[in-house]
């Protein structure tokens, strides 16, 4: 069994275990810090899959940016425990069984899939680095980068708008701040 | 053995995804809700990065660049929406904020 | 060494429209920096941005393909193929100029001293154009991906833009929450379509979903491509708001800003089946594969028609009675696409039909939503009684709004009635009569919830008597969009050929076609 192979089920048993927490958590801080975790072993994980560029921006995007943006959501919201009730009575038992066919279904059909048996191929020394990714992303892909780009820019206008403190009424220069 | 088969990581993550999902359904407090849709989507990402590696071509790699560009940016206008529900309610649990049915 | 693209020029000749549309949503940021959010010119910088938008599209409309392509096949605009730029993009970018043009009209006097932010909104309504015009164009896993969540992010914000409106927020909070988890369901679709073809380009998929190995009617065992194909369903599907997937559509139209409710009752609807005609024609519209998922959708049509016509019978609130009114729509639209491989009717043919009924109720629901938006801005309310005595109060809006609704419930000779006749009858040609039964049966039912507001409209009492103004946006849209219905009614033939030839271009790939 060699380090790959070891990898991929320990930290996979991890990545669920941690995900499994985060949504059993009460406190949303502890579950953002399963969260942490689980992005974290997501990372580990794109390393195994020869994608170190992605590693990368896993770490510094979510597990850095994102992460950040909840726990100061959370932090503004105050983190209030939170309740487990159950709004529709048999709607929890109802979306258990729903999900587990779901996911037994989804299942069986990744594993039957032909593409299912396929093994890595060997790769080039560059696979997944940042100049593979760059080259690629500003040739073939450089469309889809500019309009990312207008979709940061349109998300970042939008969140201001909603999010801002102070009245919204006529004047912006009155309310600023 | 020495490599992972395509359809394990696949098989992995749609276990992620299923976790996910069930934050989703089960849980009522919209930060809770958030973060499983983020679990959701770190399960896709892993689906894409394996796939590109069992493929050996790196379209699933970009595929990945882009959707964690565009759940920073789903990210912050539901957090901005969020914030937005607390300040005019002062709670965040999916049913507290509806007034609106039928 | 980076390998730039030669051909600039014709990439850009080709981006026209959506390069028009992104400096006009910047500009327009910018110069309302300079007015400071005061009123302006932003809804006349905007309608200017449309128009250019619009004839940059016209122009190339009539520009002959293999002189501009230079002898390239199908129109791609990119290297990688990702984005077309053909007769279906070009229907699908006039759709979404319009859209957004008759928007904006209605919404001048409705938006004015709602909120400080209206360069913004204005910008925010040319990016959701754009979003629809590259869904329309997009011909890769990662470009479909991108358009479809480009378009739900403008559209949560629209959504929620009015922030001191509880139910505006609430509105736009569901919408984001739904529309968060389906997205999540439809990359993890998408992501398996990639790990059985190991590209994101549809025409390889195409290829490679048609070798013998991945054949999943021959091989039942293997049902990887319908369970992908209905995990995207649920993404495209909650763009259409179409059932199982509208749980989000009801308290997002009732929340949002009318003007709002009015885009997101056509445009994300347009461009989600344009995406959704590209992605299952194109790829998976061969015999043997098209089993795989017609079936599903037929019956996602019937119980859409069924679910959005009855429940759109107890509503109170006109703009909540008008989010089930466009779920039923939507399940029409679905019988189309459901009956694709039928025979041609009519001179249409059935994917030619879907176009020319979303073309018919582009003007006939934007000309309902003008008369709403007027209402709604002169009594301070949508509930159907603010609808009271409409006839006495502003006669023009109270015929105006009749014509609409009898245009919507089908009745001829106006432009609903063809467009029901054209899907309907594909379906019967395509051996579907249940689901030709059920539209016909819902669309008497949907005749009572309409008759109940055109009821409230001549014979309620008003709660107070003054005459109801519109704006001068209001009267122009709503005139337009009763000269359409009527035109596309009486005359519809021109309009049947511009949807035929639009289609023309969703072929399904042939076996052989090698996509680079």
């Amino acid at each position: 069994m060699s380090a790959e192979v070891l990898l991929f089920y320990v930290v996979g048993a991890l990545l669920l275990l941690s995900a499994g927490a985060m949504i059993r958590s009460n406190d949303p801080v502890h579950a953002a810090l399963w969260m942490v975790g689980n992005f974290l072993l997501t990372a580990v994980l794109y390393l195994v899959l020869q994608a170190p560029f992605i590693a990368a921006v896993q770490v510094i995007v979510y597990a850095g940016a994102i992460m950040v943006l909840f726990l100061f959501v959370v932090m503004l919201l105050g983190a209030q425990p939170m309740t487990r009730s159950e709004p529709i009575a048999g709607h929890r038992a109802t979306a258990v069984f729903g999900l587990v066919a779901l996911v037994a279904l989804l299942s069986v059909a990744v594993a039957r899939a032909p593409a299912a048996g396929r093994m890595p191929p060997p790769l080039t020394g560059d696979f997944g680095s940042p100049e593979a990714i760059g080259q690629a992303l500003f040739t073939d892909w450089v469309l889809p980068f500019e309009w990312v780009s207008l979709m940061l820019l349109v998300a970042l206008i939008g969140a201001v708008m909603i999010a801002r403190f102070g009245s919204q009424s006529e004047d912006p220069e009155e309310t600023s701040g | 053995m020495n490599a992972v088969p395509l359809g394990h990581w696949l098989l992995l993550t749609t276990a992620l995804f299923g976790v996910g999902a069930a934050g989703v359904l089960l849980r009522r407090n919209v930060m809770i809700v958030l973060m499983s849709v983020e679990l959701m989507l770190n399960a896709v990402n892993i689906a894409l990065v394996a796939a590109a590696r069992a493929h050996g071509q790196i379209e699933g790699q970009l595929f990945v660049f882009f959707s964690l560009t565009v759940a920073a940016a789903e990210v912050a206008v539901g957090l901005a929406l969020v914030v937005a529900i607390w300040r005019s309610l002062g709670r965040t649990d999916v049913d507290d904020v509806s007034v609106m049915h039928g | 060494m980076l390998d730039l693209s030669p051909d600039w020029g014709v990439i850009l000749t080709h981006f026209a429209p959506e390069l028009i549309l992104v400096i006009g949503a910047l500009g327009l940021l910018s110069y309302d920096l300079y007015v400071r959010g005061k009123d302006g010119l932003q809804p006349w910088i905007t309608l200017g941005v449309l128009l250019a938008a619009a004839l940059a599209t016209g122009w190339l409309y009539t520009m002959d393909p293999a002189e501009v392509f230079e002898g390239r096949s199908a129109g791609e605009v990119f290297r990688s193929g990702a984005f077309l730029s053909d007769s279906f993009t070009h229907f699908f970018r006039l759709m979404s100029v319009l859209t957004a043009g008759l928007v904006t009209l209605s919404g001048i006097a409705y938006m004015r001293g709602k909120t400080a932010f209206k360069g913004e909104f204005y910008a925010f309504v040319l990016f959701a154009a754009l979003a629809m015009n590259l869904m329309a164009g997009a011909n890769d896993l990662i470009v479909i991906a991108l358009g479809i969540e480009f378009l739900s992010l403008v559209s949560y914000i629209l959504t929620g833009y009015i922030r001191e409106d509880r139910l505006s927020i609430e509105g736009g909070l569901k919408y984001f929450l739904y529309g968060s988890i389906t997205s999540a369901a439809m990359l993890f679709g998408l992501t398996y379509l990639y790990g059985i073809a190991g590209s994101t380009s549809l025409p390889v998929i195409a290829e490679a979903v048609r070798q013998p190995e991945n054949l999943v009617v021959t091989h039942l065992s293997t049902f990887i491509v319908p369970a992908a194909l209905f995990l995207v369903l649920a993404g495209i599907g909650f763009k259409v708001a179409i059932a199982p997937f509208h749980q989000w559509s009801p308290d997002a139209y009732q929340g949002a800003p009318t003007p709002v409710t009015a885009f997101l009752s056509v445009g994300p609807k347009a461009a989600g089946f344009a995406v959704m005609m590209r992605l299952f024609i194109t790829v998976f519209g061969t015999p043997e594969l098209s089993a795989t998922w017609l079936g599903v959708l037929g019956a996602l049509a019937g119980l859409t028609m069924i679910l959005g016509n009855v429940a759109a019978l107890t509503q109170s609130d006109v703009k909540r009675m008008m989010a089930y009114s466009s779920i039923a729509q939507a399940g029409y639209m679905l019988v189309g696409i459901a009956a694709f491989g039928g025979t041609a009717l009519m001179g249409t043919t059935p994917l030619g039909a879907v176009l020319f009924f979303i073309l018919a109720y582009l003007f006939t629901n934007l000309g309902a939503f003008a008369v709403i938006i007027a209402v709604d801005r002169l009594t301070g309310s949508s509930s159907v009684s603010a609808f009271a005595g409409l006839s006495k109060r502003s006669p023009f809006l109270a015929i105006a709004l009749t014509i609409f609704f009898l245009s919507l419930i089908g009745i001829p000779p106006l432009s609903g009635f063809f467009g029901k006749f054209a899907v309907f009858g594909a379906a019967v040609a395509s051996d579907m009569f249940g689901l030709a039964v059920v539209g016909v049966l819902t669309g008497v039912v949907s005749a009572v919830y309409y008759f109940q507001i055109v009821k409230t409209m001549y014979f309620g009492d008003p709660a107070e008597g003054g005459a109801l103004r519109p704006s001068p946006g209001v009267v122009f849209v709503v005139a337009t969009a009763l000269v359409m219905t009527l035109i596309i009614g009486l005359v519809p033939q021109p309009f049947i050929e511009i949807a035929n030839q639009a289609v023309t271009a969703l072929e399904p790939i042939a076996g052989s076609m090698v996509a680079r």
